[in-house]
C-alpha cells in the first residue's frame, strides 16, 4: 500500500501555493453547480458525496498519513448523528431533549472525539493488520450495542425526523442550501488535512507513519500522537455523521452496520489513501455507482440488486491491479504520457 | 515554541556525571546480549567503544536509549534514574543517538527529517499550525542541514540519497536540538575518506560540554576522537582505559588487533 | 503450564477460583437462597452449556482463522463467507441425499478447494502485504455474499439434524431437586452434545498434530521462522496450501455446525467473522489452544450475557476484549510481538 506522496518541505512553508488551473476550473464548477444542476443531483449525488468523502477522509487522514487502517470511523460518525438526535429535536419525543442548535453540535463532536479517541487508544496498541481487525470488532460491537439498547440509542429502530435548524430563516434540507452546506463543510475539513499534514503535528504522524522507533529516539511520544490523530479523524468523521443524518432525516443501527463500515474502506481504497483529495473521488464514484448502476444492471438484464456485486468487483479489480486507487491509476498514466513526450525531463510538474 | 531545554537543566551539565550504569544486562530469551555492565561516563567525556562483532555494543546503546528495557540493573542519567523510562523522556533530557542502520522517514524529505528532530526536542511537537518562514527551528534545521553537506539534498526525499548521505542524514538527527550525550553507532561504517574525515572534523568541533559515545570498528578513528576507551567482549566489558593504555595492552592485542579485525 | 502459574501467582489463583466457582455452580445443588439471587438453576445451566456449545462452534471457525494466520500471516477477512458457503452446501447436500453425515465430507472437500484456489490465486500472488490481502479478501467477502444472495435469496434455512441426534439427553448434573427430593437432570439436546464432542476431538486432534507430528513441526517452525524454514529446502508453498486448505475446510464444516443448531442468513457470514476475530483476538494470534479459551470466554459470555442482562451481552464481549486488549494486548495465550 503506498503512503502519502511526500511534498514540498516544511521548511519553506508554501502559504501561496501555485494553485493548478484544473483547481480553479473545479472550484469553478462546484460553485455554480446549483445553477445547472437539478435537485436530485445537488442533494443526493454532490451532497452524499461530499458526506462520505468527509467520513472516508477521515480514514484516509489516519491511513495515509498515519499509516493506521481504521474502521471505526463509520461508527464514530454515527455516535455524531445518534448525539445530535438525543441532544436536539428528532420524533423520539421521549428521548431527545431538545437543547438548541449551538449545544447540541458541539456536545455531538465533542463525544464522538472521546469515543474515537478511546478506540484509537485501544487500538493503537497493536499495529498494521491488528488495527483493522481491532477496530472492525468495535465497529461491530458498536453496531449490536445500539440495536440492543433502547435507553439510549432507541434500538431497533433509531431516531427519525432529525432535521437541521433553520438557521437564518433557510431550510437546509432544501437541495441548494444542503449542497452548499455539506461543500462548505467538505471544504473546510479537505483543507484542514492539507494544512495540518505540512503542520508539525501531521508532519511527525508522518514520521511516526514511516517509523516509530526513530520517531521515539527524536523525543516524540508515539502512542499519544497516535492518539490524537485519532481524536482530530474524529472531529471529521463527526461532522461528516452530523450531515449525514440530517441528509436522512434519520439515524438507525444500520447507518454504521457493518457493510457501511466497510463501505467507508471501499470509498476510501477507491478514491486513493496517499491524498486529501482521493476520499472524495472515491465517494463519487461509489455513489454513482450505488445510484445509476440499478439501471444500467436492468438494462443489461440483471436485477438492481446485484449492484453489490458490481461495487465488489470493482473493488477488487482496483486493488488487484493499483492498490493506490484511482489516484494511482491516473498518476501512472500521466507519468507515462509525459515520458513518451518528453523523455529527457520526465513530467511536467 | 522555539527552544528547547530549559537553562536550568543547561547549567547542571558541567557538574556530575552523564551515565551511570550499574549492573544492565540485557537477555534475548536465554541469551544475554550484555550481562553485569557498569560503566560511568562524565559529562562531556568522548568515549569510544571497540569490541567484535556481536559483544552487545548496539545492544547497550538500545538499553541507554530506552528503545529496549534492560533486563536487570539501573541506568542514571545526568544524575537521574531513568531505567524505566521511555525513550523519549531520556531523549527530551538531552540524549541523543544514531543508528547503526539508518532508520530515517524515507517517505520525507531531508528538510522534513531535520526538522522533525528539532521539534521533537521542542515544545509544539502537536502544534496544528504550520512553522512560519521566521520559525528559529527552521533555521536550525537549515544549519544541521549545511553542517552535514546536504544543502544540495534538501527536498530530495530521503528514499532517492545515497548510503553515505543517508548516514550523514543521521548525524544530522542526532546533533538536533541541545544534546548533553549523544550515542553514535558506527557513524563512519560505509562512508568514504572524504566523508570520514568530515565526520571526525564535525565531532572534534562539537562544543565541550557535549559528550559522546561512539562505538567504531576503525581504530584510527575512535583513537582520534575519543580520550577514553572501553573495550566489550561476549557482551561484557574486558578493559577500560585511555586510548594509549587500550593500544598498547597486551590482552587487547591478542583478543582484538591480533586476529586482524575488518 | 507451571511456569505461568509461578509468573503469575494472583492472576493464577484468580482464574482458579472463577473455575472452582463455576464448577461449583454446575454441579452443586442450588439452595433456595443462592435460586433467589440467581434465578433458575436449570435457566443457569442452560446458558452455560449453550455457551459452551456455541464456544465449540466459534472455536471450529476461529481456529481455521487463526491457523492460517500463525503459519502464513495472511489475513482471510472472507473466512466467514467460507462459513456460510459451507452451511449452504451442506444444507443442499444434506436436502438432496438425506445425509446431514454425508454433508460433512462433501463440504469438507469443496471448501477446501475454494481454500486452495484462493491461497494459489490470491494470497501467493501478495505475500507479506497485509494491508492488500485485507483490502482483496474484503472485496471477496462482500463479491461472494452477493452471490450466495443471488443464489439461495434472503430466507434463512436450518439443516435438520439426524433423528439419532434429534431429541434431548440426559446429562449427569442437578436440573434441580423437587420437593418430594427426587433428583432432576439436566435435558440437553444430543446434537448440541454431539457438536460439542466434535470440536473436543477436532481441538485435540489439532493440538496432537501441531505438537507431535512431524507435519506440525513444519507447521510450527513456520510460524516462528519462515526463513529458515523455506531454506532447509521444504517445499513451504505445499505446507501453506495444506494448512489453508484444511482450514477453508473446517470453517465450511462448522457452517453445517451452525445451521443445524442455529439457521443459515446473508449477514451470518460476517456475524462469524467478526466472532472469529473477537475470538483470536481475545485468545491470541495464531495459538489454537487461544482459539479454544478465547471461544469459550466469548461464548459463555454471549449466553449468559443473554440470560441475565439481553441489553448488554454485546457490552460484556466487548468489555472482555477491550480488557484483553488493554492489559495483554497479544492476546490471552499470544505471543509478544
Ligand atoms: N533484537 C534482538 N533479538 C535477539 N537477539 C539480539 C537482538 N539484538 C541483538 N541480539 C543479539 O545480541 C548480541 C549482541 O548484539 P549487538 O547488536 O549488541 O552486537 P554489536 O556489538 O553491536 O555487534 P556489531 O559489531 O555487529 O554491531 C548478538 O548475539 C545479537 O545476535
Ligand atoms: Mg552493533
Amino acid at each position: 500500500m503506498a503512503l502519502a506522496e511526500p511534498r514540498k518541505s516544511a521548511v519553506q512553508p508554501t502559504w501561496v501555493e501555485r494553485i493548478p488551473a484544473i483547481w480553479w476550473a473545479l472550484l469553478l464548477v462546484l460553485l455554480t453547480m446549483p445553477a445547472w444542476a437539478n435537485d436530485f443531483i445537488l442533494f443526493q449525488v454532490m451532497g452524499w458525496t461530499f458526506v462520505l468523502g468527509m467520513i472516508a477522509l477521515s480514514l484516509m487522514f489516519l491511513a495515509g498519513y498515519g499509516g493506521m487502517v481504521s474502521l471505526i470511523q463509520m461508527s464514530v460518525a454515527a455516535m455524531a448523528g445518534y448525539m445530535v438526535a438525543i441532544f436536539g429535536a428528532s420524533g423520539v419525543g421521549d428521548i431527545s431533549m431538545g437543547l438548541p442548535w449551538w449545544l447540541y453540535i458541539p456536545i455531538a463532536i465533542v463525544i464522538a472525539a472521546i469515543f474515537g479517541t478511546v478506540v484509537g487508544a485501544l487500538a493503537v496498541r497493536t499495529e498494521g493488520i491488528y488495527t483493522i481487525m481491532i477496530t472492525l470488532a468495535i465497529a461491530s460491537a458498536f453496531f449490536y450495542f445500539t440495536r440492543q439498547n433502547y435507553t439510549i440509542f432507541n434500538g431497533y429502530s433509531g431516531f427519525n425526523l432529525v432535521v437541521p435548524p433553520q438557521l437564518f430563516g433557510v431550510d437546509w434540507r432544501q437541495p441548494m442550501p444542503f449542497y452548499y452546506l455539506t461543500l462548505g463543510c467538505a471544504g473546510l475539513c479537505y483543507g484542514a488535512v492539507v494544512y495540518v499534514s505540512r503542520a508539525p503535528f501531521g508532519l511527525a504522524l508522518q514520521g511516526v507513519r514511516d517509523n516509530p522507533r526513530r520517531m521515539a529516539a527524536l523525543g516524540f511520544n508515539v502512542t499519544a500522537h497516535r492518539v490524537a490523530s485519532y481524536t482530530f479523524a474524529s472531529v471529521i468523521a463527526s461532522i461528516g455523521g452530523i450531515l449525514l443524518v440530517w441528509q436522512n432525516a434519520q439515524i438507525a443501527p444500520g447507518t454504521a452496520g457493518i457493510p457501511a463500515v466497510i463501505d467507508i474502506l471501499v470509498i476510501a481504497v477507491i478514491g486513493g489513501i496517499t491524498r486529501p483529495i482521493g476520499p472524495f473521488i472515491g465517494a463519487l464514484i461509489y455513489v454513482l455507482l450505488r445510484t445509476f448502476s440499478p439501471d444500467v444492471l436492468l438494462a443489461f438484464g440483471l436485477s438492481g440488486e446485484r449492484f453489490k456485486l458490481l461495487v465488489g468487483l470493482g473493488f477488487l479489480a482496483l486493488v488487484f491491479f493499483s492498490p493506490d486507487g484511482v489516484l494511482g491509476l491516473w498518476e501512472r498514466w500521466r507519468a507515462r504520457r509525459a515520458r513518451r513526450r518528453d523523455p529527457l525531463t520526465g513530467g511536467e510538474e | 515554541m522555539t527552544e528547547t531545554v530549559p537553562a536550568g537543566r543547561l547549567s547542571s551539565v558541567s557538574s556530575g556525571n552523564a551515565l551511570e550504569l550499574r549492573g544492565v544486562t540485557k537477555m534475548f530469551g536465554a541469551l544475554a546480549a550484555i550481562s553485569d555492565i557498569t560503566l560511568t561516563v562524565r559529562s562531556g567525556e568522548r568515549r569510544a567503544v571497540l569490541g567484535s562483532n556481536g559483544a552487545g555494543k548496539t545492544t547497550l546503546f538500545n538499553c541507554v536509549t530506552g528503545d529496549f528495557l534492560p533486563t536487570g540493573g539501573t541506568i542514571r542519567l545526568f544524575g537521574e534514574d531513568v531505567t524505566r523510562f521511555p525513550a523519549y523522556e531520556r531523549i527530551r533530557r538531552g540524549l541523543r543517538r544514531t543508528y547503526q542502520i539508518s532508520l530515517l522517514f524515507n517517505g520525507l524529505t531531508v528538510a522534513d527529517n531535520v526538522y522533525l528532530a528539532c521539534r521533537g526536542v521542542s515544545r509544539g511537537r502537536f502544534s496544528f499550525l504550520r512553522p512560519r518562514e521566521s520559525d528559529a527551528l527552521i533555521a536550525r534545521a537549515d544549519e544541521l542541514i549545511a553542517a552535514v553537506h546536504l544543502q544540495d539534498w534538501r527536498d530530495i526525499s530521503v528514499a532517492n540519497l545515497s548510503y553515505g548521505q543517508q548516514r550523514q542524514l543521521e548525524i544530522a538527527l542526532a546533533l538536533a536540538g541541545a544534546p548533553r550525550l549523544i550515542l553514535f553507532d558506527e557513524p563512519a561504517a560505509g562512508l568514504s575518506p572524504t566523508e570520514r574525515s568530515e565526520l571526525i572534523a564535525i565531532l572534534q568541533g562539537l562544543p565541550g560540554h557535549i559528550g559522546y559515545i561512539i562505538i567504531e570498528h576503525d581504530m584510527d578513528v575512535a583513537l582520534r576522537v575519543a580520550e577514553s576507551v572501553t573495550m566489550m567482549h561476549n557482551g561484557t566489558i574486558f578493559k577500560e582505559g585511555t586510548p594509549e593504555e587500550i593500544e598498547n595492552d597486551q590482552e587487547v592485542q591478542e583478543l582484538y588487533l591480533g586476529d586482524g579485525h575488518a | 503450564m507451571q511456569g505461568f502459574i509461578q509468573r503469575n501467582p494472583v492472576w493464577s489463583l484468580l482464574i482458579a477460583l472463577v473455575v472452582a466457582v463455576l464448577l461449583w455452580l454446575v454441579f452443586a445443588p442450588w439452595s433456595d437462597e443462592l435460586e433467589e439471587v440467581l434465578g433458575r438453576k436449570r435457566v443457569f445451566l442452560n446458558a452455560i452449556f449453550g455457551g459452551i456449545t456455541l464456544g465449540a462452534l466459534y472455536f471450529l471457525v476461529a481456529s481455521g482463522f487463526t491457523l492460517i494466520f500463525g503459519l502464513m500471516r495472511n489475513v482471510n477477512l472472507a473466512h466467514g463467507s467460507l462459513y456460510l458457503l459451507g452451511g449452504y452446501i451442506g444444507f443442499e447436500v444434506s436436502e438432496w441425499s438425506g445425509s446431514w453425515f454425508l454433508a460433512f465430507p462433501v463440504v469438507f472437500v469443496i471448501v477446501a478447494v475454494v481454500g486452495l484456489i484462493l491461497q494459489n490465486q490470491v494470497f501467493r500472488r501478495m505475500e507479506g502485504e497485509e494491508l492488500r490481502q485485507t483490502m482483496v479478501t474484503i472485496g471477496l467477502s462482500v463479491v461472494i455474499a452477493d452471490l450466495m444472495l443471488w443464489r439461495w435469496g434472503g430466507q434463512s434455512y436450518t439443516i435438520y439434524a439426524p433423528d439419532m441426534l434429534f431429541g434431548p439427553m440426559t446429562l449427569p448434573v442437578i436440573s434441580s431437586v423437587r420437593d418430594s427430593g427426587e433428583i432432576v437432570y439436566l435435558k440437553y439436546p444430543a446434537v448440541r452434545m454431539a457438536i460439542l464432542f466434535a470440536a473436543i476431538v477436532i481441538g485435540v486432534g489439532m493440538w496432537l498434530v501441531l505438537n507431535k507430528t512431524r507435519l506440525g513441526m513444519l507447521i510450527r517452525a513456520g510460524v516462528d521462522d519462515r526463513e529458515m524454514l523455506a531454506a532447509s529446502g521444504v517445499r513451504i508453498q505445499y505446507v501453506f496450501l495444506a494448512v489453508f486448505a484444511f482450514g477453508a475446510g473446517l470453517a465450511g464444516m462448522a457452517g453445517i455446525v451452525g445451521g443445524t443448531f442455529q439457521s443459515l442468513s446473508p449477514g451470518e457470514d460476517t456475524r462469524f467473522l467478526l466472532a472469529s476475530l473477537v475470538v483470536v483476538i481475545v485468545g491470541g494470534m495464531g495459538s489454537i489452544p487461544g482459539a479454544a479459551i478465547g471461544a469459550l470466554i466469548i461464548g459463555l459470555s454471549e449466553q449468559l450475557g443473554l440470560v441475565y442482562a439481553p441489553t448488554y451481552s454485546v457490552v460484556f464481549t466487548f468489555l472482555i476484549m477491550a480488557a484483553v486488549l488493554a492489559f495483554r494486548p497479544q492476546g490471552l495465550l499470544g505471543e509478544r510481538r
